[in-house]
């Protein structure tokens, strides 16, 4: 009924029809799975990590834990999941069966190895197998396997660039991604081992070591196996900023391709991730969450977008806000005040609260018209009000030289 | 019977907590007449902190069981809260009773020694209790003068369903166990009756006795008093009304006793006659859905001209209204329209016309419509003497019995500082 935009790209010499693909996790480690996800629309499947054969995973269940409110339940996700109990001789199968199924979509897998011909053989056996793209998992929070099990690999720069070295040796003209962690001291240093080691692009980034939650009157922590638990890996929007943060750290730094993954939950999200260089976006608890049914919207917001904007591809949005992040030296120290829209104020004196007791106690409040009004001798400008005003009835004016600019954060 | 309104369950009170925005200085706090701290109770709430919340609005209001029932919050509370700007005001009311249907009393309470000095209250409904649980925890002796069961109009003319006695009674119970000194089983019309030794009276009788139909017919059988049908709806005794049943008033007296009627008997026609129109029906807006959903039927535009029978009642002759200009108050009048005379069989009318003053306390001051004057303090003419709720107000609400109950507390607190005797 509507003309369909064009929101394909080219994403390491493969084509993608939208920059939005099923990251390796629960959603990809069955065939039906995987399956159904592309058939859904989504552009590729990354199918859940595997491994060699020998290699033995024992799953803890239950598995998953969350934390939210009662209206927004998960916000973030934690698993003690582990790689998938599937080994390549069913991964090589899945990805044969798929690619003839899905000739133009992206048929990828996730490994992990131990030893060098560990990684190598797994390789091997899946560019036999046809899959058009690898990701080498060096992040799981539960740990890699090798010499130094229960460390992440990308948290070593030696060991990082030694396996991809490996890896890349053997895929050849197959793309690898490497899969990092922002769980590191410095992101820039494992980015640059990862170019180093000659990987074609990085998956930044993975879920982030966490503990979901206590409850207060067993003291068992989440999830609980029969009053104990572990470190989850955590994703969904908790994570967004931290992701987004360390996307940015390496478009920056270094040149490398960037696959975004970690807190997606919105096209709009998908948006930002690419602003600051990601090349596509990959999903997980979005679709855990709400199913693979969410890839319509994702589609149709991004392409909706990209015609009101102007932009003919996704590619356009491509580093659109990197050259804006500065450190914060490089910021200028402007005249800033907050200005209150009466006409949209509802009068719950929140903003009140916030500058009394949180910001500059700059914001008078006139009980009888529940009217709040800033002072702006007082005013410092630090936008705590905007942050938490209801209705978006608060911006910040901001003056340099003779200029104004209003910072409006819109949710 | 089930009590009606179905409470919140922790999932949904979650969900409408959320949505509270938690105002500073906020409007629902200040209309309601306790001062109950709504956000902070909601807020409360949403942290899973419930004997904390029912702590927050215990403090505020000596009757929060029945308040979490009867009060009508689209008056209050509810008619102010800033959501509606966004979408729907919170059910505050609905977070209320949860908060109380899942908690008991705290065990914490602190009863100071009664050294403070003595107070006699006459009456022990809402605005007497009120007064005796603050002046209790203001540490004062406090002895109530009541003829009936504690808990005044909440416990005897609301039904049931609507308020289930054991929640009233176990409030009640509370309240007297811990903060009242003596209950006296006596009647009090004079200031004189009460006797010496006390520091402070507080006048809390409400409103005494029913209205009478000024018509012709009403000595026919089959013609009753609402509180007397409610008194007994309460007691789950059987109510003698027939098959079809008329109700004359327009108030929530008349519209609860239609609903405990039709609820009885489903099979039972109960039809509301009224000499106004729905805008102008001074019941609480729940109460009248209420009546609504379990099928009182309404007759409004008609004023009762002669109840009609030889024995007992065969039905009334009302004639037509229509609505004239608004009173000072903005409601509008009625005038009757001549020759508009009709007959509508009934087998029963019910009188819930309103209540009457009493002309007690004779020696004190009243107002024009001969309710007891007060100044800002609640102090009647005679020093000392205070006075709250529907004497002072005429009909009202629970809430606002309960506020002035505390405010009559606070005003005999200071006036015993001074150290001056009745």
């Amino acid at each position: 009924m509507y003309k369909e935009k064009d929101i394909s790209i080219d994403f390491l010499g493969i084509h993608l029809d939208s920059p939005f693909v099923l990251s390796a996790s629960p959603s990809t480690d069955e065939m039906e799975m995987a399956y159904n996800g592309l058939k859904e629309g989504w552009a590729g499947v990354i199918l859940k990590t595997t491994s060699i054969k020998e290699n033995v995973v024992n799953l803890k269940n239950p598995m998953m834990s969350s934390f939210g409110s009662m209206s927004e339940k998960v916000v973030g996700l934690g698993n003690i999941d582990l790689i998938s109990k599937y080994h390549i001789n069913d991964i090589e199968e899945r990805v044969r069966y798929l690619k003839k199924e899905f000739p133009n979509k992206i048929i990828a897998a996730s490994i992990m190895g131990a030893k060098k011909e560990d990684w190598q053989s797994l390789v091997l056996r899946l560019k036999k197998a046809g899959a058009d793209l690898i990701e080498c998992s060096f992040s799981c929070p539960q740990g890699s396997m090798g010499e130094e099990a229960g460390k992440m690999l990308a948290q070593s720069i030696e060991a990082t660039e030694k396996v991809t070295t490996w890896v890349k040796e053997a895929a050849d003209k197959i793309p690898i991604l490497i899969k990092i962690t922002p769980q590191v001291t410095d992101i820039v240093e494992v980015a640059r081992a990862v170019k180093r080691g000659g990987a074609d692009g990085i998956t930044a980034s993975n879920t982030i070591p966490s503990l979901l939650g206590i409850d207060i009157n067993t003291f068992e922590p989440y999830p609980s196996l029969f009053g104990e638990s572990s470190y989850s890996g955590l994703s969904g929007s908790a994570i967004k900023p931290i992701t987004l943060r360390t996307i940015a750290e390496i478009a920056k730094n270094v040149d490398i391709v960037i696959s975004g993954n970690g807190g997606a939950f919105t096209w709009e999200d998908a948006v930002e991730f690419m602003a600051l260089g990601a090349s596509n976006v990959q999903f997980c608890t979005l679709p855990m969450h709400y199913g693979f049914r969410t890839i319509r919207d994702l589609k149709s917001g991004l392409a909706h977008y990209l015609e009101d904007m102007g932009f003919d591809s996704p590619l356009d949005i491509m580093g659109k806000s990197l050259g804006k992040i500065k450190t914060n030296e490089e910021l200028p120290e402007l005249y800033v005040r907050s200005e209150i829209d009466t006409e949209k104020c509802i009068g719950c004196g929140l903003c009140y609260v916030a500058c009394s007791d949180g910001g500059h106690m700059a914001i008078q409040w006139e009980s009888e018209k529940r009217k709040p009004s800033v002072d702006e001798d007082k005013c410092t400008g630090c936008s705590m009000c905007m942050q938490v005003c209801p209705v978006d009835a608060i911006k910040m004016r901001e003056k340099l030289d003779d200029s104004i600019h209003y910072f409006i954060e819109k949710r | 019977m089930e009590e009606t309104g179905k409470p919140l369950g922790r999932v949904e009170a979650l969900l409408e907590a959320e949505r509270c925005l938690y105002c500073f200085d906020a409007p629902c706090e200040k209309v309601c007449p306790a001062n109950v701290p709504i956000p902070e109770f909601i807020h409360s709430i949403k942290t899973n902190n419930l004997q904390g919340a029912r702590e927050i609005i215990e403090v505020a209001h000596p009757l929060i069981e029945t308040c979490g029932r009867l009060c009508p919050e689209e008056s209050f509370c509810q008619s102010v809260c800033a959501r509606v700007k966004i979408d729907s005001p919170i059910k505050i009311r609905e977070l209320h009773r949860y908060v109380t249907d899942n908690t008991e009393p705290s065990r914490n309470l602190i009863i100071p020694v009664r050294n403070k000095g003595r107070v006699a209250i006459v009456g022990g409904g809402p605005a007497g209790l009120s007064c005796a649980r603050e002046l209790g925890r203001l540490g004062f002796e406090t002895v109530i003068f009541e003829k009936k069961e504690l808990g005044g109009i909440p416990m005897q003319q609301v039904s049931n369903v609507r308020f289930p006695e054991k929640i009233g009674k176990r409030e009640v119970r509370f309240i007297n166990d811990n903060f009242v000194t003596e209950v006296k089983d006596k009647k009090v019309q004079s200031v004189k009756d009460i006797g010496n030794g006390f520091d402070a009276i507080f006048i809390a009788t409400g409103l005494q006795g029913e209205l009478d139909l000024d018509v012709k017919g009403t000595n026919l059988k089959g013609i009753y008093n609402a509180s007397e049908l409610l008194k007994l709806a309460r007691a789950s005794i059987k109510t003698p009304v027939g098959r079809r049943v008329g109700v004359i008033g327009g108030g929530n007296v008349a519209v609860e006793v239609a609903t405990v009627l039709k609820q009885e008997n489903s099979e039972r026609d109960v039809e509301l006659v009224y000499r106004r129109s729905l805008k102008e029906l001074k019941a609480f807006k729940d109460e009248i859905d209420e009546a609504v959903n379990v099928g009182v039927t309404m007759q409004f535009l008609a004023i009762p001209v002669e109840i009609k029978g030889i024995d007992s009642v065969t039905g009334i002759v009302v004639r037509r209204s229509r609505l004239s200009k608004p009173d000072a108050s903005g409601r509008r009048n009625f005038e009757e329209i001549p020759d508009s005379d009709f007959f509508i069989p009934f087998d029963t009318i019910v009188i819930a016309i309103g209540q009457k003053l009493a002309d007690y306390f004779p020696e004190i001051e009243k107002t024009e419509r001969g309710l007891i004057k007060v100044d800002d303090n609640l102090m009647t003419s005679t020093k000392g003497v205070f006075a709250g709720g529907d004497i002072v107000r005429g009909a009202s609400t629970i809430v606002e019995s309960v506020a002035d109950g505390k405010k009559a507390a606070s005003s005999i607190s200071n006036f015993s500082n001074g150290g001056e005797n009745v």
